[in-house]
Order: C-alpha cells, then sequence, then structure tokens
C-alpha cells in the first residue's frame, strides 16, 4: 500500500511536534522516520497508525484519506517500543487476539499463528506468558502478532532498542528478510543512523518536526544536504570557509580559511561563506608534499586510533579545526605519532557543500 | 484490501465509510459526562458533608443565626481545651512508643539473621489489620477493674496498674501501631544498596559512623513518614479512648458525645470540635505529602544488604525482643478468643470453663449484628470497586485538567476523621432534599466514602505498572476502543481491583468510629454489638461477634496473600 502524507502538522501545547511533513510512502517500501528524540518520528507514525489526529494536512493510504478512520480500522500492524505484549494472555492468544478481533475462523486462524510462528522462529513457546520470555522472544512476538493480520501497513516504534548489540544486528537483518518476502509496507522509526541504513530502502530525517532530508541510505550518507543531517549521519568533518572564487567552467569553489585553500567541485555558492563536510574516509593520506597537486594539505598529528582494519587520525586541520583521517590498511604504510606531521589530500568532487 | 474509496472493517468484512470525527467526539463526550458523574459523586459526599459541618459549627446552636459561640465555648472552657491537649498527649506518646519498638523491630528483622524471622515478619503485621477496639476489649478483660489480673490477685492484696485513662490508650495505640514504622523502616531498609554502606566504609567510616552518617539518615525519611501515620492514626482513633479512657476525654470522642446530645438540635459544638480535628488531621495529611514525601530518596538496590550474623546472646537477645513484641501485641487478640468460648454469666467470666454459648446465641438469637455487617460492607465494597476502577483509569489513563482536583477529592476522605465523617454526613442528610440519616444506605455511603481510596491506590498503581500502549496495540490489531478497554485492561487490572476490594471489605467490615455515629436501631452492625457489650460488660458475646470479626478479617486476607503473594498492609 501507498501511504502519501502531505502538510502534516501536529501541535501539543505551544510545540509543533510534527511541522508541515510531506512525502510518499511507495508500496513496499521499507521507509525509515530517522532523528533523535523529539524530533517528531513517533508523532508522526501514531498518526498515520491513528492514535494522533493530525492538525492540518492529509494521510493518504492507495489515495484514499484516513484522516478520520479510527485506528482500529486501519489495518496497520503496529510493533511497539516496548512490544504492548498482553501480558494475561499466552504468546499464543497475544498472536491470536487480532485474528479473533477479525472473526477469522478457527482452523484458518491455527493455520496462520502456526506459519508467522515457524517464521519467527517461536515455536514451542506457544503456552508460556510474555513475561517468560527473553527479551529478543518478546520481540519476535510482538512482530508476529502486528504480521499474523496481513496488515497493508507495518508501523515499527524504535523496535529494536531494548535489545542488546548484537541482538539488535541480528534482528535487524531478520525484519528486513520477512519484510522482503512479505513485500509490506514497512515504516520503522529509529533514531539510530546505522540501523537506519541497514535495513532502509529510504530514509527520512526529521529535525524538530520538520523533514530534514529524504533519500535513500547512501545518498543520505554521501550527500547530506544540511548540516543537520550530515552531523546526525555521523560525519565529524564540519568546515567553515570564505569563498575567494569560483570557476563556472570546470565547475570549481575556491575557499579558503585560516591560510588553506581548498578547491571543491559545485555549483556557484549563493553566500559568501560555506559550510563543507568531507567524510574521514575520503580523505587521502599522502607520501610526500606535491605542492603543484590542488588540495594537499599538512597537519600535526593530535592522536591516532589504532582500530585494526584502519587507523584513526585526528590532525589539526584547516582554521584550527580538527580534521578526522581514516587511513585502512595501515601496516604497509605504518602508523604515524602524536606530533608528527602528515600530508594528506582532498579530492576536489569529494567534499559536500551544505545548507546551513 | 480493494482500491475502493472506504475501508473494509477488518471484523464485518463490509465496505464501511467512519467519521472518525464523530466516533472520537462521541467517545470524548462519554469520557467527559463520567467525568462530571463522578466530580457530582464526589461532591455531595465528600466536600458537602465537610461544608456542612463547617458551616454549621459557626451557627448558634438555639438561635441558629451565625455565631462564634461554639469556637467561643472551646477558648472558654478549660474543658474543651484539655481534650485537645488530651489528644495530642496520647498521639505524641503513642507515636513516639511505636517508633520506639517498630524501628528496632524493623532494623533487626531487616539486617540480622532471627530464628522464625519470616513468621515474626508476618505476624508483626498482623495487629495494624485487627481492630484497635478489640485491642482495648480484651486489655479491658485482663487489667480492667474485674478483669482476670485483678481476681488473681486480689487475695494477695497487689495494686494492679490501671489499664483506665491515658496510660491504657497509650499502650494499645502502641501495640497496635507499630507495623506501620516496621512496614515502612523495613522497606526503606530493602531499598538501601550494599554498595552505599561500603562506600562509606571505603572512604574511612567504622561501622556505627557507617549507621549513623549515612544508613540511619537514608531511612530517617521513611521514619518520619511511619511517625507521621501513626500520629494520624492515633488522633482520629474513637475506639479506644472511648472504652479505656473514661474521664480522660480525647477531642475525637467529645465530638461524638456533643453531637449524640445535640442531634435534632444544631451540631455546632460537635460542628466546631470536628473542625478542630479536621484541621489537624489534614495538617498532617499535607506535611506528609508535600514535605516528608519528598525528601524520600528513590532507589534501586541491585544488591540488598547483607544479613548478618550475631553471636549467640545477641541472637538471643533480638529474638527475645521481636518475638516478645509479636506476643505482646497479638496476645489481646487471643485472649478476645478465648474469652469467646469461656462461660460467662454477665460481667463474670469463668475462665478455665469453657462453652459455646456465646457463639450459639450470637448466631441464632441476635444474627441481625453479623448480617448488617456482611451486607453493609458487599454493598459498599461493590459500589467501591466499579467506582474505583472507573477513577483509577481516570487518573492513570486520562490526565486532564482535572485530574489533579480528582485526585485530592478521592483521597480526601483519608485525612478525615471517621468520627467527623460520620457526623458531617448524619448532618447534612438529616433534612432536607434528600434525607438519609436513620437509613442503612447512609451508612453503605459513609463506607464507600471512607474506604473506596483503598480501592483506588491498589487498582491505579497496579495500572500505572501497565504500559498504555497494550491498550493501543489492542485498538491497533482492529478491536474499537472500549472493547480494547474490556478485554485487555479489566483482566490486567484484575488482581488490583480483587486486592482493593478485598483491603475494603476487611477495613469496611471493623469500621467502628463513622458507623457509631450513622447506625440506627435495626442496623447495628458487629462493630456496634461489640462496642455497646463492652460498655454493658457484657464480654462474653463481645469476644464472641469480635472473634467472628476477626475470623471474617483474616481468612479473606489469608486467601489474598496466598493467591497474589501480596503484603495487604502495604496497601493499607
Amino acid at each position: 500500500m501507498r501511504v502519501e502524507l502531505t502538510g502534516i502538522t501536529k501541535r501539543f501545547g505551544n510545540v509543533k511536534a510534527v511541522d508541515d511533513v510531506t512525502l510518499t510512502i511507495g508500496e513496499g517500501d521499507f521507509f525509515t522516520l530517522l532523528g533523535p528524540s523529539g524530533c517528531g518520528k513517533t508523532t508522526l507514525l501514531r498518526m498515520i497508525a491513528g492514535f494522533y489526529t493530525p492538525d492540518a494536512g492529509e494521510i493518504r493510504f492507495d489515495g484514499r484519506r484516513v484522516n478520520d478512520v479510527p485506528p482500529h480500522r486501519r489495518e496497520t500492524g503496529m510493533v511497539f517500543q516496548n512490544y504492548a505484549l498482553f501480558p494475561h494472555l499466552s504468546v499464543f492468544d497475544n498472536i491470536a487476539y487480532g485474528l479473533r478481533a477479525r472473526k477469522v475462523p478457527r482452523r484458518e486462524a491455527k493455520s496462520r499463528i502456526g506459519a508467522i510462528i515457524e517464521s519467527v522462529q517461536l515455536d514451542g513457546l506457544e503456552d508460556r506468558p510474555p513475561s517468560k520470555l527473553s527479551g529478543g522472544q518478546q520481540q519476535r512476538v510482538a512482530l508476529a502478532r502486528a504480521l499474523v493480520i496481513s496488515p497493508q501497513i507495518l508501523l515499527m516504534d524504535e523496535p529494536l532498542s531494548n535489545l542488546d548489540a548484537k541482538l539488535r544486528v541480528s534482528m535487524r537483518e531478520e525484519i528486513r528478510r520477512l519484510q522482503r518476502r512479505l513485500g509490506i509496507t514497512t515504516i520503522y522509526v529509529t533514531h539510530d543512523q546505522e540501523e537506519a541504513m541497514a535495513v532502509s530502502d529510504r530514509i527520512a530525517i526529521l529535525n524538530r518536526g520538520r523533514l530534514e532530508q529524504l533519500g535513500e541510505p547512501a545518498e543520505i550518507y554521501y550527500r547530506p544536504q544540511s548540516r543537520f543531517a550530515a552531523e546526525f549521519m555521523g560525519a565529524s568533518n564540519i568546515i567553515e570557509m570564505d569563498v575567494v572564487g569560483f570557476d563556472p567552467d570546470a565547475s570549481l569553489i575556491a575557499a579558503e580559511t585560516g591560510g588553506y585553500r581548498l578547491h571543491i567541485r559545485g555549483e556557484r555558492p549563493a553566500d559568501g561563506r560555506i559550510a563543507l563536510t568531507v567524510r574521514p574516509e575520503w580523505i587521502r593520506v599522502v607520501d610526500e608534499p606535491a605542492a603543484d597537486k590542488m588540495n594537499v594539505f599538512s597537519g600535526t598529528v593530535l592522536s591516532s586510533t589504532f582500530l585494526g582494519s584502519m587507523v584513526r587520525y585526528r590532525v589539526s586541520g584547516p582554521g584550527g579545526a580538527t580534521l578526522a583521517i581514516e587511513f585502512h590498511d595501515p601496516e604497509a604504510k605504518g602508523i604515524r605519532g602524536n606530533g608528527e606531521i602528515l600530508w594528506y589530500h582532498i579530492p576536489p568532487d569529494r567534499p559536500v557543500v551544505l545548507r546551513a | 484490501m480493494g482500491r475502493s474509496s472506504g475501508i473494509i472493517s477488518p471484523r464485518t468484512g463490509r465496505l464501511c465509510f467512519v467519521h472518525r470525527g464523530i466516533a472520537v467526539s462521541r467517545h470524548f463526550k462519554a469520557w467527559n459526562l463520567i467525568v462530571a458523574l463522578i466530580f457530582v459523586i464526589l461532591f455531595f459526599t465528600v466536600l458537602y458533608p465537610i461544608l456542612y459541618i463547617f458551616k454549621a459549627s459557626f451557627v448558634h446552636p438555639e438561635t441558629g443565626a451565625l455565631s462564634l459561640k461554639s469556637y467561643a465555648a472551646f477558648l472558654h472552657y478549660p474543658f474543651y481545651q484539655r481534650c485537645l491537649r488530651n489528644s495530642l498527649f496520647v498521639s505524641t506518646l503513642g507515636t513516639l512508643f511505636a517508633l520506639a519498638i517498630g524501628i528496632p523491630f524493623a532494623f533487626l528483622l531487616a539486617r540480622y539473621h532471627i530464628p522464625g524471622k519470616n513468621l515474626l515478619k508476618t505476624l508483626g503485621t498482623l495487629p495494624l489489620i485487627l481492630p484497635t477496639f478489640i485491642g482495648a476489649e480484651a486489655w479491658l478483660i485482663l487489667l480492667g477493674r474485674n478483669g482476670l489480673f485483678a481476681k488473681l490477685f486480689k487475695p494477695f492484696d497487689i495494686e494492679i496498674p490501671s489499664i483506665y485513662g491515658w496510660k491504657g490508650i497509650v499502650l494499645v495505640f502502641a501495640l497496635q501501631f507499630f507495623p506501620f514504622v516496621f512496614l515502612m523502616v523495613s522497606s526503606a531498609i530493602n531499598a538501601i544498596d550494599r554498595s552505599l554502606e561500603e562506600a562509606a566504609a571505603n572512604l574511612g567510616s567504622g561501622r556505627l559512623r557507617v549507621f549513623f552518617t549515612v544508613t540511619l539518615p537514608v531511612v530517617m525519611p521513611s521514619i518520619l513518614s511511619g511517625g507521621l501515620v501513626v500520629f494520624y492514626l492515633c488522633i482520629e482513633n474513637f475506639g479506644v479512648p472511648v472504652l479505656i479512657g473514661e474521664d480522660f476525654r480525647v477531642l475525637s470522642v467529645q465530638a461524638y458525645n456533643e453531637f449524640i446530645s445535640e442531634m435534632g438540635g444544631n451540631p455546632s459544638m460537635a460542628g466546631a470540635l470536628s473542625m478542630i480535628l479536621l484541621a489537624i488531621t489534614l495538617s498532617l495529611t499535607l506535611l506528609q505529602k508535600f514535605w516528608v514525601e519528598r525528601k524520600n530518596y528513590a532507589m534501586t538496590s541491585l544488591n540488598p544488604l547483607e544479613v548478618k550474623r550475631l553471636g549467640p546472646l545477641g541472637t538471643l537477645l533480638s529474638w527475645l525482643f521481636c518475638a516478645g513484641l509479636v506476643f505482646i501485641a497479638l496476645f489481646p487478640f487471643a485472649v478476645v478468643m478465648v474469652s469467646s468460648i469461656t462461660k460467662t454469666q454477665g460481667p463474670v467470666m469463668y475462665f478455665g470453663q469453657f462453652s459455646l454459648d456465646n457463639f450459639i446465641r450470637a448466631v441464632t438469637i441476635a444474627p441481625r449484628p453479623i448480617i448488617n455487617s456482611f451486607f453493609l460492607a458487599t454493598t459498599a465494597t461493590s459500589i467501591g470497586i466499579v467506582f474505583g476502577v472507573v477513577v483509577s483509569y481516570l487518573l492513570v489513563r486520562r490526565r486532564g485538567a482535572v485530574s489533579y482536583l480528582l485526585d485530592i477529592l478521592v483521597m480526601l476522605p483519608l485525612a478525615i476523621a471517621g468520627t467527623v465523617q460520620g457526623i458531617a454526613l448524619a448532618a447534612t442528610y438529616n433534612k432536607g432534599f434528600i434525607v438519609l440519616t436513620g437509613t442503612w444506605m447512609i451508612l453503605v455511603l459513609a463506607y464507600f466514602v471512607r474506604k473506596a481510596p483503598y480501592s483506588i491506590k491498589t487498582t491505579s498503581s497496579l495500572l500505572q505498572q501497565i504500559d498504555a500502549s497494550i491498550e493501543e496495540a489492542s485498538i491497533n490489531l482492529g478491536v474499537p476502543p472500549v472493547r480494547s478497554f474490556i478485554k485487555v485492561v479489566i483482566p490486567v487490572m484484575l488482581p488490583g481491583i480483587i486486592a482493593g476490594g478485598i483491603i475494603m471489605w476487611v477495613t469496611t467490615l471493623a469500621e467502628l468510629s463513622s458507623t457509631i455515629v450513622l447506625y440506627y436501631g435495626p442496623w447495628a452492625t458487629m462493630t456496634v454489638e461489640i462496642f455497646q457489650r463492652i460498655g454493658s460488660g457484657d464480654f462474653g458475646p463481645a469476644s464472641a461477634y469480635a472473634t467472628i470479626l476477626i475470623i471474617s478479617v483474616l481468612i479473606p486476607l489469608f486467601i489474598l496473600n496466598r493467591i497474589s503473594g501480596k503484603d495487604i498492609a502495604s496497601s493499607l
């Protein structure tokens, strides 16, 4: 099912929890709402589920306006952050709950429950009460309960946040596999950017109720549009520079700060001052100064951390900033110690100019 | 799911067009209506009677005009002021003694290996669910003018200490109320993490220093809290001072006396005394709520304090203290039970000669009080349970602008002495558009008002632990809101509802202070019957009813303890 949100706004008192959000989620998409706590992602999800009514804007399922459809008629399956398993019902009865509400014949219900229990690997736990399950098992019950009613849309509100790190990774892979198999439109809320990239077809980054950026994981990772998106996606190198020239033929911006001159591929900047980000893994460590080459600089190593597959340097950079540089497979060239000089090259097509 | 413009109902499979606005507003209106109804009920049962008696206290008893005569009388006659002083005096002493025995009892049981610890803990909480006036009765049987000891020691010409007056009152208060101190202090001790004391020791404090600089200060808010609760229970108590106070008059008893003699006239003096008592109990409650509770340290103990082993002498002494205390506190109830099967003739009791006459008479000739008690308690509890579920749901799940007010109004009766509430209700519904005084309904009303807070407390504390999302999960799975409430919330709340109901039922059964003001002839309850029989020295029949009452209270609590493992006393 396709979900369209148009101009959705929701206020709580004076706070705009969701502010004029417009986006479309395609049929079968795994769509993630990503942002820090309080960014409005859960509010948005709850409006799609029908627990909140938007103050303005429209929610459409396959083109049909659902603003006025009560939550129990929306045919969404929701997985809650704390699972919300019914403590007085067994695993089987928890999963059967939605089918019974729909008056699904007993035999059909039984086979559907059997199938879903198998696919989430809960075999043998049917008669247990939720309190006798591990966190991962509870998570699977919540998932099975939401999926067994064959919902048109699967809604997941930080479903993995109560699990430990290892389980989180294996569960997210399982969720993704299940979602692919069922082809169900899924809206997923998380504050974990790595988790979002791992599972999603598309990601919407939300900030203070507003849509910050929308795109595929790689696009968001490599081409953050705003400073917020860049920082939220874990970009550590953000440098502010003054624009000193622009070559329209080569689409090359020349920018300066603190005696460093950097050339960046891009459009003519609107402003005299720009912020840009360059990912640590994009910066190349070079052997020796090559003054004729563009964008080669030197800096003092402030710290170096050996992480096995790579070494991460913190190097004094332009304008007093500190640059993070990741250097892969460091064995051959050795690891520089603190205080040593490191030469590095920033390829001009790599830095991304950010919206303020 | 088709491509139609409607939504296919998940239950019927039919297409339906639901306008959420209507559904929501209808739902919304239903809840508003319920809130309004609850406020109306609370206004007429809680607030209005108190306001009525407040007004009555400013009315001249003869002329009916507004006047300060009753308050002037209070200030003019030393007798009234003595009542206030007496109340404060016995309450202060009762509290101090309860603390003096409750605190060591809690510390010893929480921190040291003591033989029979679990039994001692259970028995140690019993006195607080047993009616205080039955405790008073037992001491009268033992130490009263015609009591057992008087008779035993008479031949030897030994003067036994008098139980009458303030000494007896303080004794009964301390022995019956120390469990509150014990419960609060031991739960505070159990919340202390081992690392806290270890940190203090690690920083260089010796054992005594650790106790006085860390352990005691951390437990102090609970000690204060327990002290306030005990003080409140002492000052609002009616049964003990009325039975063994004799000339030693306290406020609650004098308010009752004034009211009985003023009945028919204006309850002006009774009103004034009630207002003074109300001012005290309200201040205690406010103090508890806004000062002591704030000082409580919220801790989650991962590793509870180590339970230490004392030397043989220490263990023996600790055991003697704890077991001795439990024995002395429960002994009176054993005395009453033995008295009930002892041959009696009027006030004369033939200890050593057993007979079931008292029971046979109670059950066959005069069973009315028993039936009345059970009927009234069951009726009030049934209403209280329904009310409790609705109010708990409103308080926990539908917090709105009026929740705070609702919370205050609902819990207010817990800050009002039973006598005062009885007087207020009797005076309010004595005449006018609703006349209830002199009917059994006013007893139900009083019980409902006074005991429903227990039901609300247990139910809402359970509801608080249940995440609101299970309700949403049910709605999300296609079950409409009201049915979701019935199918998911009620079953999960059930243990709390049952526990609250049982607590409400047993405390109603044991209620004396408002019953004595409100009952009339045919609707005398067991408590009234016991009270009157003691008054006329009829200890045998009184003990039979008291035994039936004790058993009726203990059995449900025992069952509840078995099925839920719940510490009943903690809900009181």
